[in-house]
């Protein structure tokens, strides 16, 4: 045996799993697994050898964007399976992780609430407007989203989550599932050597697990991280306080927080934009351009915009936008960037949009984006600029 | 079994999440039926994790190891309990596809609709 299996990291705030708890949980992602590397090859030869013939037959022309590609796939039955399942597997995954907090909930807040370790604070705003792109459906199908809260002091929806992005990703991002911001740090030090952040922010930053790695790889700077959801917050603080790791938790929307100007050198966020909206979006570019000292950087982890992709791979990549609950994906992937940060008030240089390669290197890497294979890639968008 | 039995403590969390659940094959009762058989995948797995991990203890105290279940025969006797064991097992779950022969062999069935409103009618027998 190689030993190579990556499971999540022991951490004093992650629920506790029975044995068939845990059992069921890996089978999810094996189940994720299998679709993958078994079933989602095939949808390229369904395409090929039936729907794209189908369309030919039927339009005299080869399909030329993602509405042609679903006049037929949608029909195909190797794509009604592959996305049945797929749908299928995403619900499995979140009820498999909310069966052991549901049952030791109370437990796990009791715990949270008295947690020790580091330094940081927790600063949650019971008075904060969860906004319409939250409440409207529930992100990614985590029923409840970020926010709902059930018991005092509530954990579940972070305890859920953190579990949930291990088996979403398949461990690809890591035994912590620091890999977009273990990534981002990476990508940062060898670009901008000489860039010593000394106070970084990261927005919707759930349960932290992208925050943490901007505290080990920048040590001298004070870190802090924002979400809208106060039970994502309060577990954040509980795990970090586990790893020892300073961070300031405050319950903010990043279309506008209560931070001065100019008082961050570097502002991050990971897989946020797509979660906001057409107004949101341009907000919080907005708001990253207010928040940074001029030379500081903003850098958001993205996967990649659909430009240049074939209507094919667009189609794919484009599934979680009406299956899994990301009604802003399609949007949010087809936008001019450049223009979106100018418009927010980056006009001083231009932006980068680069691929940056993962950090966590331990898994075959694909090196391209493909749906259901979340951190299998091997690769990041970073759509960022300089102030 | 402690561990996953409900008691007072337990907190009921939403289970679906909001937003139109999208269904694929052109009757929605196929996917209904996959996500159930894939329920079913589920359980079997966690079953036989678990008996791995049994497995893997016995072997690490020397109880028993893999190789004694390998090479293991069952006597007649355990065979023939095994095999009675498989028939209430199919029988449980083939039920569906029985029940109808039995139905149609049954030899005088009445319309269900005509069985509400013979309860119904307050003027018919009683």
């Amino acid at each position: 045996m190689s030993g190579s299996y990556v499971e999540q990291n022991h951490h004093d705030a992650l629920p506790k799993t029975s044995h068939d708890e845990c059992a069921r949980q890996h089978f999810v992602r094996s189940f994720k697994e299998h679709l993958v590397t078994s079933i989602h090859p095939g949808l390229k030869t369904a395409y090929e050898k039936r729907a794209k013939i189908s369309f030919q037959k039927q339009h005299g022309r080869d399909p030329s964007d993602i509405k042609d590609v679903a006049s037929v796939m949608k029909h195909d039955p190797h794509y009604q399976a592959w996305s049945s399942l797929l749908r299928t597997s995403q619900e499995m995954m979140w009820s498999a992780a909310q069966i052991p907090v549901e049952r030791s909930l109370r437990e796990l807040a009791a715990s949270a609430a008295k947690s020790e370790g580091g330094q940081g604070t927790l600063r949650l705003n019971g008075d904060l407007k969860i906004p319409d792109y939250h409440t409207a459906v529930d992100i990614h199908c985590q029923p409840g989203g970020y926010h709902t809260e059930y018991i005092a002091d509530d954990v579940a929806q972070g305890a859920i989550y953190d579990r949930a992005v291990y088996l979403y990703a398949m461990g690809q991002m890591g035994p912590d599932n620091a890999d977009m911001g273990d990534s981002t740090v990476s990508w940062l030090q060898s670009q901008q050597p000489d860039f010593k952040p000394q106070r970084i922010l990261d927005m919707g930053c759930s349960v932290g697990h992208s925050t943490l790695p901007y505290v080990t790889g920048f040590p001298e700077a004070e870190v802090h991280g924002i979400d809208v959801g106060a039970p994502m917050l309060r577990y954040a603080h509980a795990r970090a306080k586990s790893k020892d790791l300073e961070v300031h938790f405050s319950q903010q929307n990043a279309e506008k927080t209560d931070f001065e100007d100019e008082s961050f050198d570097l502002v991050v966020s990971h897989i946020l934009l797509h979660e906001t909206s057409a107004a949101a979006i341009k907000n919080v570019i907005k708001e990253c351009h207010r928040l940074l000292k001029p030379g500081g950087w903003m850098v958001h982890v993205e996967t990649p915009p659909y430009e240049g992709m074939s209507p094919f791979d667009t189609f794919l990549f484009d599934w979680d936008s009406e299956n899994n609950n990301e009604p802003f994906w399609r949007r949010s992937h087809e936008l001019d960037l450049q223009a979106l940060a100018e418009q927010g008030g980056f006009t001083e240089h231009p932006t980068i949009q680069v691929m940056a390669p993962s950090a966590f290197q331990e898994t075959q890497r694909s090196m391209t984006f493909q749906g259901g294979d979340f951190g299998g890639g091997g690769v990041w968008f970073l759509y960022g600029c300089q102030k | 079994m402690s561990a996953s039995s409900l008691d007072s403590d337990t907190v009921s969390l939403k289970r679906k999440a909001k937003g139109k659940r999208p269904f694929y094959f052109s009757d929605s009762d196929v996917d209904k039926l996959l996500t159930m058989v894939m329920a079913l995948a589920g359980e079997l797995s966690v079953t036989r994790d678990r008996l791995d991990t049994v497995e893997r203890i016995a072997a690490s105290k020397n109880l028993f190891s893999e190789e004694d279940i390998e090479t293991f025969e069952l006597d007649s006797d355990a065979l023939e309990a095994r095999a009675a064991r498989h028939q209430i097992l199919f029988r449980e779950i083939t039920r569906v596809i029985s029940s109808e022969i039995e139905e149609l062999d049954r030899e005088s069935s009445s319309n269900y609709d005509q069985v509400i409103e013979m309860v119904e009618s307050e003027g018919g027998r009683n």
